[in-house]
């Protein structure tokens, strides 16, 4: 949204609400101790330039170069998206925050938060591998386009499961068990999707990619109506 | 719980129907067989899914009989985790006999893989919640968000890409195509297992308002 377009009383409702302020608090929070996000970036970093050390040199197929990418996002998301929930259980801050804000607000601040930083982690991790594995895409905008929705199908998962995991012991590990099949059709979409862009034959299909669209609308909308349950205690 | 103890009466004629009056297939023989259990396991499989998915929207909009919804929405998911365990280790079987190798990642064997794999996620979830007071409102949103993915698996993925499973009942043409005697006893296999499914539930339900009750006594001492 333009906020030079606004007029005082907009730009002022859109400042002021709730969204927006626990939008503002969770960056500052994370850049004042930059620890996760820096340990997130790095990690997909470090497994970029792992896997391509590994693999470099060697002749892959288009199809292994996107599962290795996808692999590659998919762990990166879970190291870190998490987080976001996680650190209000551990500093104690959820139930301040629960009576500060509504259940929906938190959620799509929340939300917001962990797209914008999952956006980040894909803009680095497919750059980076695009260059050490020494690929490019046959259809440049198809596989930006699949990056960028398959990264939003991730992000609005990640968001409700993580403020599950948040209340459950030993969330390490259990967010990937319970992430991990909610997230197989978008993995399994988007890796056949990225596979045909970098391939450059027939044009990818834009039916799957409306899949991940309407895949990532159906769990925001039903996280959004069920947050609450999730939130506040029944 | 009389309806469901027709399991005993149906159970053994299913099994004589599927091995006396069906015929075998043309092209698989008698290993054909195996279509008179493999199906019905998987029905089963994801009618205990959308039973568990039925009970946490209960639990969670009404007010009503929450401790017993949630343990029937717990119930019927370790019920159809063991169906679904049996529907891979017979699709497995059939996979065997009639493409050659057990497993080949075939759309329809992945989604029950998908659907086994969320089963251990929720009952993975509800373990690690036991101290917490909101422990079935979780879980059920946790069962809600998987019961949305299951269509995209189940009906969307193997439509868009290439299957090598049979036609499932549910086909394109709206077509069943078997003959009358193995259509019938496909579908009083269905029926049967559905009947199985029933009495276990029912019997897992008694079981834990039992413990409920020994529990409630014992904190009343």
């Amino acid at each position: 949204m333009n906020m030079t377009k606004l007029n005082f009383a907009q730009r002022g409702w859109i400042l002021q609400s709730r969204i927006f302020k626990n939008l503002k608090k969770d960056f500052l929070i994370e850049f004042r101790n930059r620890s996760a996000v820096n340990i997130s970036f790095a990690f997909a970093g470090i497994t970029t330039l792992s896997v391509s050390l590994a693999c470099g040199g060697a002749t892959l197929s288009p199809q292994i170069h996107s599962v290795l990418l996808w692999i590659i996002i998919f762990f990166s998301g879970m190291s870190g998206l998490s987080h976001i929930f996680i650190r209000e259980e551990e500093e104690r801050t959820s139930l301040f925050l629960a009576l500060h804000s509504d259940p929906e607000n938190v959620y799509l601040s929340k939300l917001i938060f962990n797209i914008l930083l999952f956006t980040c982690i894909t803009a680095l991790v497919t750059p980076l591998y695009l260059f050490f594995m020494q690929v490019f895409p046959g259809y440049t905008v198809y596989f930006i386009l699949t990056a960028a929705a398959g990264s939003l199908a991730i992000s609005s998962i990640t968001t409700i499961l993580g403020a599950m995991v948040a209340k459950a012991d030993s969330r390490g590990s259990l967010f990937t068990v319970i992430s991990f099949p909610v997230m197989i059709p978008v993995l399994w979409i988007s890796i056949q999707l990225t596979s045909d862009s970098l391939e450059g034959g027939a044009p990818p299909e834009l039916r799957s990619l409306l899949f991940l669209l309407a895949f990532s609308g159906v769990i925001i909308s039903v996280s959004y109506l069920a947050f609450k349950f999730i939130w506040t205690e029944q | 719980m009389t309806l469901y103890r027709l399991v005993f009466i149906f159970m053994p004629a299913v099994i004589c129907m599927a091995f006396i009056l069906a015929p075998p297939a043309a092209i698989l023989g008698d290993a054909s067989r195996i279509l008179y259990f493999h199906v019905p396991v998987a029905w089963v499989s994801v009618v205990a899914f959308i039973v568990s998915g039925i009970q946490s929207i209960l639990f969670l909009v009404s007010e009503n009989k929450r401790k017993e919804r949630e343990f029937m929405a717990y119930n019927s998911a370790a019920a159809g985790m063991v169906f679904t365990i049996l529907t891979v280790i017979t699709g497995s079987i059939w996979a065997k006999l009639s493409w050659g190798s057990y497993w080949n990642w075939d759309p329809r064997e992945t989604s029950i893989v998908v659907l086994m794999l969320i089963y251990i996620a929720y009952l993975s979830l509800y373990s690690s919640l036991k101290e917490h007071p909101n422990r079935g409102g979780i879980s059920a949103v946790y069962l809600i968000i998987a019961m949305i993915t299951m269509p995209f698996l189940v009906f969307i993925i193997p439509r868009v890409y290439l299957s090598l499973h049979p036609d499932t009942i549910i086909n394109r043409e709206g077509k069943i195509h078997l003959e009358a005697a193995m259509r019938i006893t496909l579908f009083s296999s269905i029926v049967t297992f559905t009947l199985l499914y029933g009495y276990i539930y029912r019997l897992m339900n008694r079981i834990s308002r039992l413990e409920i009750k020994a529990e409630e006594k014992h904190y009343d001492i």
